[in-house]
């Protein structure tokens, strides 16, 4: 298409398998100095592969790699950064202990003529690197462990600059960042691009990649479905080229049927992180929480949850008065909760699929204390079945070996297995690829349907608002707003998540 | 039932186990002619119970991800308070024992509290009750030793039943019970879930406090039985007795191949662990080896077994 502008970084006819499986197969993808090329692709689709062949850790079994227009082969990722080729991965390898400055420059930091490291040197350079992000707020000598996702992420960004990046890879980089956060990267984004650094950028966001990307690929089953520049295509298109089908962009939201109240929460408390929170469920019903990440909505769920119990305030289930101290009460008290991090708090992804499904719900799977095997076993085919969880090995597969979505589903499915009344979900969405979101959305709403009372804690606005009937707004550990379906709009929302702190700020 | 998933995947470092074993066992053999004896054999199975005893109730704690140093301490403390209770006290040798061992479960109990409660770290809590137990024993002995107890006491450590030692039918009994819990209870699938992923056990409502209270306790109780066995079996109370034989029953365990980060571990593999130790103290012995040459080979065979029941379950799954 625009043959003039020269690629700085090509790959064509990359195939890699591991143990005899493709996992990709005759790859063309390129980056040009100062673009945006954005990469999507499902989970699976060998979208990480590709990023390891092009910094360097995996070495392709066949294709070129060029630089430069030269043919080349990447040693170790330390030889593809060298070349000018650097990679900030979705979980932060920094060392939480070291400095800022330290982080940045570990490995290369300017020495003095002796031999010992030119500390001021050091502080110099990372704080003129970190400035290069417009980041003049942050400390270069404070421990990165202080420092907030957002703010580690810059410094990762500057560690990469700090090896004159000609190319920055960067894998998903907004999963985890708060909305006003989001906007900052994007701006970093343009401004390096401006600087004629070529970018690749892997996210499942649309809004994102199209407020940044010159250029999107789409990669399914380790094969390239298209390149295309960013203007000619539409989300909708991207979608259908990511799974193969067209999906239903619009959230399955049915039509709601309440019943009578299930929870009703007064004065919720807990500890600093919870204060003064009260609002009402009812069957059928989907509550959303929105709120910026640190602004109390896990820890409500925490509380409901009896994980961090409630300090005060009361709860009332089907109208009785109950105390909730920990999670088996709350779970036998018909309340099950769906955490945000599922790889720590969700799963215990050395165990098979079969006894992570019957893990919150032993009673149903034993015989007094026995556990009843083949029985367990049973259930977890059907469930498999029901939730369209796809283990190729069947019920014994290693949950860890699951995708993301399906080990969501397989989270969801263990909490559904203790009929509970009140559901929470934190964040169930997140990291998982367009399919398997839907496929979750539909299973919420189903749920609902069906007069289950459902908490859906979320970071996408766009779900929160698709899915809820109404939204509660969590602000510095407060409720600042419950907001009617027909009333919420991102800007309302966005208000009530923001306002009222900078009023207290002040 | 062919739904033993779990424990059939397991089974491959048992089997290299039972393989090493059964090498050691006939090497062993061709060495000395007075090894492969059933007197021999039967002699070295009373030897090995207290370790035994205590290796079985350290595969439930390892395998939840725990570690309990106060095992020996707790022994040598259960020993010296039956010979205090019966000698000075005078209360009647059953009931001394029994209250003897009762300080001993309450030993491991408290172990649990400090553990389970106040989240101090495994390691960390039962080495400071390893020399507590101990320097409690140590005061109460006032390197006193008691002996001259009545000649029915010696049946559980001396004595026969239909010619097995009495302590060996009390260590298989303990090892089938345990099997049972850990394979095919909910409480041994806690274990198991507690020492793999304690946080995501916790969110999905079990009683990870609980799970480790009983463990520790457990533990506590089998040292003290241990305790009392091998009073038995020597007629005398001392207050150094179970010195470093908390290392002994760890070895056996891990040797068992129960993971040392936890979540993953059988009796069956203990219990080869400690046949295998045990038969190598005693064959080397016999054939001349001096002792400080068997723990040699004792710790090679240690770190060669794991190693070769490494490179033959490749596809272990990584944690992280």
């Amino acid at each position: 298409m625009q043959p003039l502008q020269k690629s700085y970084l090509a790959l064509s006819d990359i195939s890699k398998s591991f143990v005899g499986i493709p996992v990709l197969r005759n790859v063309n993808f390129d980056v040009r100095s100062g673009e945006v090329h954005a990469l999507l692709g499902e989970n699976g689709a060998g979208k990480s592969t590709l990023i390891k062949i092009m910094s360097g850790l995996f070495t392709p079994d066949s294709g070129i790699i060029s630089v430069e227009t030269k043919e080349t082969r990447f040693t170790s990722t330390a030889d593809a950064m060298r070349r000018g080729i650097t990679t900030v991965y979705q979980e932060l390898l920094l060392f939480p202990e070291l400095s800022v400055a330290e982080n940045i420059l570990l490995g290369h930091s300017p020495r003095h003529a002796w031999g010992g490291i030119d500390w001021r040197g050091v502080h110099a350079r990372a704080r003129d690197l970190l400035d290069q992000l417009d980041s003049t707020d942050l400390d270069v000598s404070i421990k990165v462990r202080e420092l907030s996702v957002a703010q580690r992420q810059r410094v990762e960004i500057a560690k990469a600059l700090s090896y004159n990046a000609r190319v920055l890879i960067m894998d998903e980089p907004t999963a985890s960042l708060a909305q006003g956060d989001v906007r900052r990267l994007m701006s970093i984004v343009k401004n390096l691009r401006s600087r004629g650094v070529g970018i690749i950028y892997v996210s499942h966001r649309m809004p994102e990649i199209f407020a940044l990307a010159d250029r999107v690929t789409v990669l399914r089953d380790g094969q390239i479905i298209g390149t295309e520049p960013a203007h000619a295509v539409n989300e909708a298109r991207l979608v259908t080229m990511m799974v193969g089908r067209p999906i239903e962009t619009v959230f399955p939201k049915s039509e709601p049927i309440f019943g009578e109240t299930t929870l009703e929460v007064h004065n919720l408390s807990s500890g600093s992180l919870v204060k003064d929170v009260s609002f009402s469920l009812r069957r059928g019903e989907i509550l959303g929480v929105a709120g910026l990440v640190g602004s109390g909505r896990t820890e409500l769920a925490h509380a409901l949850f009896g994980l961090a119990p409630a300090t005060a305030g009361t709860i009332d289930l089907k109208g009785t008065r109950v105390t909730i101290r920990t999670p088996s009460q709350a779970r036998d008290l018909g309340i099950a909760y769906v955490p945000e991090d599922r790889g720590l708090q969700g799963l215990i992804k050395s165990m098979s699929v079969r006894e992570n499904l019957s893990m919150a719900a032993f009673e149903r799977n034993s015989k007094g204390i026995f556990i009843r095997f083949s029985y367990e076993k049973k259930r977890a085919r059907n469930l498999i079945r029901r939730f369209n969880i796809k283990a190729k090995a069947g019920p014994n597969q290693p949950v860890g070996r699951l995708s993301g979505g399906n080990q969501q589903k397989v989270v969801l499915a263990k909490w559904l297995e203790t009929n509970p009344e009140v559901l929470i979900l934190d964040e169930p969405t997140r990291g998982i690829d367009v399919g398997a979101k839907a496929e979750i959305h539909r299973m919420i709403d189903e749920l609902a349907k069906k007069g289950m009372s459902i908490i859906l804690i979320s970071s996408e606005l766009p779900e929160v608002l698709g899915m809820s009937d109404r939204v509660l707004i969590m602000n510095n550990g407060r409720c600042t707003a419950i907001i009617d379906r027909e009333n919420a709009t991102p800007e309302r929302i966005g208000a009530a998540m923001t306002v009222s702190q900078k009023a207290e700020a002040a | 039932m062919a739904s033993f998933a779990h424990i059939r995947s397991l089974t491959r470092h048992e089997t290299i186990l039972a393989m090493v074993v059964v090498f050691a066992l006939v090497a062993l053999s061709a060495q000395s002619d007075r090894f492969f004896t059933v007197a021999n054999l039967l002699n070295q199975g009373r030897l090995m119970t207290e370790v035994g005893l205590v290796a079985v109730a350290m595969t439930f704690v390892i395998a939840s991800g725990g570690i309990d140093l106060s095992v020996g301490s707790i022994m040598g403390l259960t020993a010296i308070l039956i010979g205090v209770f019966w000698h000075n006290f005078g209360i009647s040798l059953p009931v001394a024992a029994a209250l003897a061992v009762g300080v001993g479960t309450l030993g491991g109990f408290v172990n649990g509290l400090i553990i389970a409660r106040c989240g101090v770290p495994p390691l960390i809590a039962t080495l400071g009750t390893l020399a507590l137990y101990r320097g409690l024993a140590e005061g109460i002995s006032q390197a006193r030793s008691v002996g001259g107890y009545p000649d029915w006491f010696y049946l559980l450590g001396q004595g026969q039943i239909n010619g097995l030692p009495t302590q060996l039918l009390v260590l298989f009994i303990f090892a089938i019970t345990a099997t049972i819990i850990l394979s095919c209870t909910v409480w041994g699938r806690t274990v198991y879930a507690v020492g793999s992923n304690e946080i995501a056990a916790r969110f999905s409502g079990l009683s990870v406090e609980r799970s480790k209270l009983a463990i520790y306790t457990a533990s506590g109780f089998a040292a003290a039985i241990a305790g009392v066995i091998f009073v038995s079996r020597v007629s005398t109370t001392r207050s150094d007795m179970g010195t470093g034989l908390e290392l002994d029953a760890i070895t056996a365990v891990v040797l068992g191949g129960t993971s040392i980060f936890g979540g993953k571990g059988t009796i069956v593999g203990t219990i080869l662990g400690l046949i295998l130790i045990q038969s190598l103290k005693n064959g080397l012995s016999l054939a001349g080896v001096r002792g400080d040459g068997t723990i040699v080979v004792i710790g090679a065979v240690l770190i060669v077994t794991i190693l070769l029941s490494n490179i033959f379950s490749r596809d272990g799954f990584p944690e992280h």
